[in-house]
């Protein structure tokens, strides 16, 4: 065995990778993408002036500097309770929600390699309504809505799955199957508002399509912890998940357990959903659009989760202070907002294009 | 099983649905006097629940079965996809809107005429064949689903903003929006019939060329047929058929898949055997599935589009999940 030294290795302080920054400490290195940092530092910068916007602006307008000394605890009364109190939730509602859903989307339509692949379209969110909606209007267990829309949530994935036969989360027959639970789940719904009275079935109202006035703060809590939990398992999944976009043989030959990342995905993704659900109800476009901005906006060939979940927080606040504004004093629901804007561009997506994701 | 018997079949069950639907329901009356009613005899009261109440019923439930499961299997031969389907592909859920609109802008659900349905059916219509022409869509028919699906979901959108500006107007389109053939009266029955028989007669003149269209459309052309004028002219009696039927019951999903599917499978591929089996076959399934909205839950009902949905997403799974995706 002979070693060539004739040349040798690059300095490393000299080694340059275009596009991004390399951090070193010890044995550990970072490689950091110049453009995703750009990118998220603009979306953030966006997402804090709609967040002003929405605590500023409502049935009753406050101007910026009244807002802003509220945040700070300072402030007349009135301000205050309408900024901290009704406002504020809200805005962190539309924040973790969105974020959440676009993160489950961009996981799952990662995996199953299919940009059609979100939970809304397959029928977890109906699902996870459906279940919800029996714990609010009492039939059923009397477990908390959040508990009971992720078991909803997990049924339904795992009825597709069952339903879809051995052609995994690929293919169509996967996402036909999500639409016909769906469609049940839906009926399901129903049956349950038609059978009890009134008052039970206004309250449930706000489930069936997807408004962040109807939030609870334990659900929200708990969905800011899954989300914290969900996002880091996402940077940990991002590698294998890239890996998994190659042949499945070029995958299972570099070490990957594809099996196992597919189902930690998943999971992930059913968490996200089902936690997203019991807060805000089914706005699940969230979850197939703000992906596709993302990736538009980034380097291609990059997973953009950070993006994601920045523009899914975005878009929520943006559509839940569009509902609050465009028909004041009455209030539209973020879920018929989104589904307002979303379904034009979902709909070139099925007619224009092939849905693969691999472009 | 000779084909006779396999073509009396359906007719046999629709007369046990229309039986089970005159006799059962959610009140309080044992079926001993409504069968003795349903002879001339019994009591007043009898009378009464069984001519005014359950008879227009069947008659609307019937009739509504009968335009969906047509329109399914015309739809189903026009594209060549065996899942298109009025309800997937959005026709209803146009109907639906135009309806809720007209509501909105003052029309009563009692004084609608069913043109406002049939004009939002045919604008669904044009939409469906619109995609069905693009480049791709065509050949793939769970891509035109999801399509359908996605208007579906739009112009729920809508409806639910429509009900939100109006509160009159959403007590009206809630109960009529999920879809039931309760408490309908015989005026509404008869202001169906016209359209009903002008698709008659335009399915009796338009069947035997689309039966070619089946084969292609070079064929079509070369024995002498105009595609184009085919299209035109089914599309004008799905959007008939389905207006009219949404006009009576509200929008109903899985019916005009479940129909021309069951209709197939007992006839084969032809489309003129196949809608003669639509007649008795649609109008057994909305009466039957009917008779058990009203029994599930006595006293009180379920809407008829929870029990057609619960029936339809299992065919829905049945035909996607056939080895090969039977091509028509």
């Amino acid at each position: 065995m002979t070693v060539s030294t004739t040349s040798p290795p690059p300095a490393r302080s000299n080694t340059r990778i275009t596009g991004h920054w390399w951090l070193r400490a010890g044995r550990w290195s970072l490689l950091i993408n110049r453009r995703a940092v750009a990118l998220n530092l603009v979306l953030l910068l966006v997402l804090a002036a709609v967040s002003l916007a929405s605590l500023a602006l409502g049935s009753l307008s406050i101007p910026l500097p009244e807002v802003i000394r509220a945040l700070r605890g300072e402030g007349s009364p009135v301000t205050a309770l309408v900024v901290t109190e009704l406002r504020l939730p809200r805005l962190l509602a539309g924040w973790v929600t969105g974020a959440a859903f676009a993160l489950a989307g961009v996981v799952m339509q990662t995996l199953a390699r299919n940009r059609l692949a979100t939970p809304g379209i397959i029928g977890i969110d109906n699902a996870a309504t459906a279940f919800a909606v029996a714990s609010v209007v009492g039939t059923g267990v009397s477990l908390a809505p959040p508990a009971m829309a992720l078991t909803g949530a997990a049924c339904a994935t795992a009825l597709a799955f069952g339903l879809a036969g051995a052609t995994g989360t690929r293919g169509y027959r996967f996402i036909i199957s999500g639409v016909a639970i769906g469609a049940v789940s839906g009926a399901i719904t129903q049956v349950m508002l038609s059978a009890v009275p009134l008052d039970a079935a206004n309250a449930a109202y706000p489930w069936t399509v997807g408004s962040l006035n109807a939030r609870s703060p334990d659900a929200l809590r708990l969905l800011a912890v899954g989300l914290g939990i969900g996002y880091l398992l996402a940077l940990g999944l991002r590698r294998p998940m890239a890996i998994l976009q190659l042949p499945e043989p070029v995958s299972t030959a570099l070490g990957t357990r594809t099996g196992q990342v597919r189902l930690a995905g998943l999971a992930l993704s059913v968490l996200l959903t089902g936690l997203a659900v019991a807060v805000a109800g089914p706005v699940g476009l969230v979850a197939l659009i703000a992906p596709e901005l993302a990736r538009l906006a980034s380097h291609p060939g990059r997973l953009p989760l950070t993006a994601s979940a920045l523009l899914g927080a975005l878009l929520m606040t943006v559509s839940d202070l569009a509902g609050r504004l465009l028909l004041s004093p009455l209030e539209i629901p973020v879920g018929i907002i989104t589904a307002l804007a979303g379904s034009p561009y979902l709909l070139w997506l099925l007619l224009r294009q092939s849905p693969d994701i691999n472009r | 099983m000779t084909t006779r018997v396999r073509y009396l079949i359906p007719w046999g069950l629709l007369l046990l649905a229309a039986l089970a639907s005159l006799l059962f329901g959610a009140g309080s009356l044992p079926w001993q006097e409504a069968a003795s009613a349903l002879v001339g005899q019994g009591h007043e009261d009898a009378r009464f629940v069984l001519l005014e109440l359950r008879l227009p019923r069947l008659a609307v439930g019937a009739t509504v079965g009968l335009a969906l499961g047509v329109a399914g299997a015309l739809l189903q031969a026009l594209t060549r996809n065996p899942l298109a389907e009025p309800g997937l592909l959005g026709v209803s859920a146009g109907s639906a809107f135009a309806v809720s609109l007209a509501i909105l802008f003052g029309a009563s659900t009692a004084t609608l005429t069913t043109l406002v349905a049939q004009a939002g059916a045919l604008a669904g219509c044009a939409l469906v064949l619109a995609a069905t022409r693009l480049q791709g869509t065509g050949q793939d028919p769970v891509r035109l689903v999801l399509a359908g699906a996605t208007v579906t979901g739009l112009l729920l959108s809508l409806t639910s903003l429509l009900m939100l500006i109006d509160q009159r107007a959403a007590d009206e389109i809630r109960f009529w929006i999920t879809g039931s053939v309760a408490g309908r009266q015989w005026h509404q029955w008869w202001a169906t019939l016209p359209s009903l028989a002008l698709a008659t007669v335009v399915i009796l003149t338009v069947i035997r060329p689309l039966a070619s269209l089946a084969l292609g459309e070079r064929v079509a052309m070369g024995l002498g047929h105009r595609p184009g004028l085919i299209r035109l002219l089914v599309i004008l009696v799905v959007a008939l058929l389905v207006g009219a039927a949404t006009a009576l019951a509200g929008p109903l999903v899985f019916v005009g898949l479940v129909v021309p599917f069951a209709a197939r499978a007992l006839a084969g591929a032809d489309i003129r055997r196949t809608l003669w089996l639509c007649l008795p076959i649609g109008p057994a399934l909305v009466v039957f599935a009917d008779t058990l909205s009203r029994l599930l839950v006595a006293p009180s009902e379920l809407p008829l589009g929870v029990i057609t949905a619960l029936v339809g997403a299992p065919v829905l799974m049945v035909i996607v999940r056939a080895r090969r995706m039977p091509t028509l």
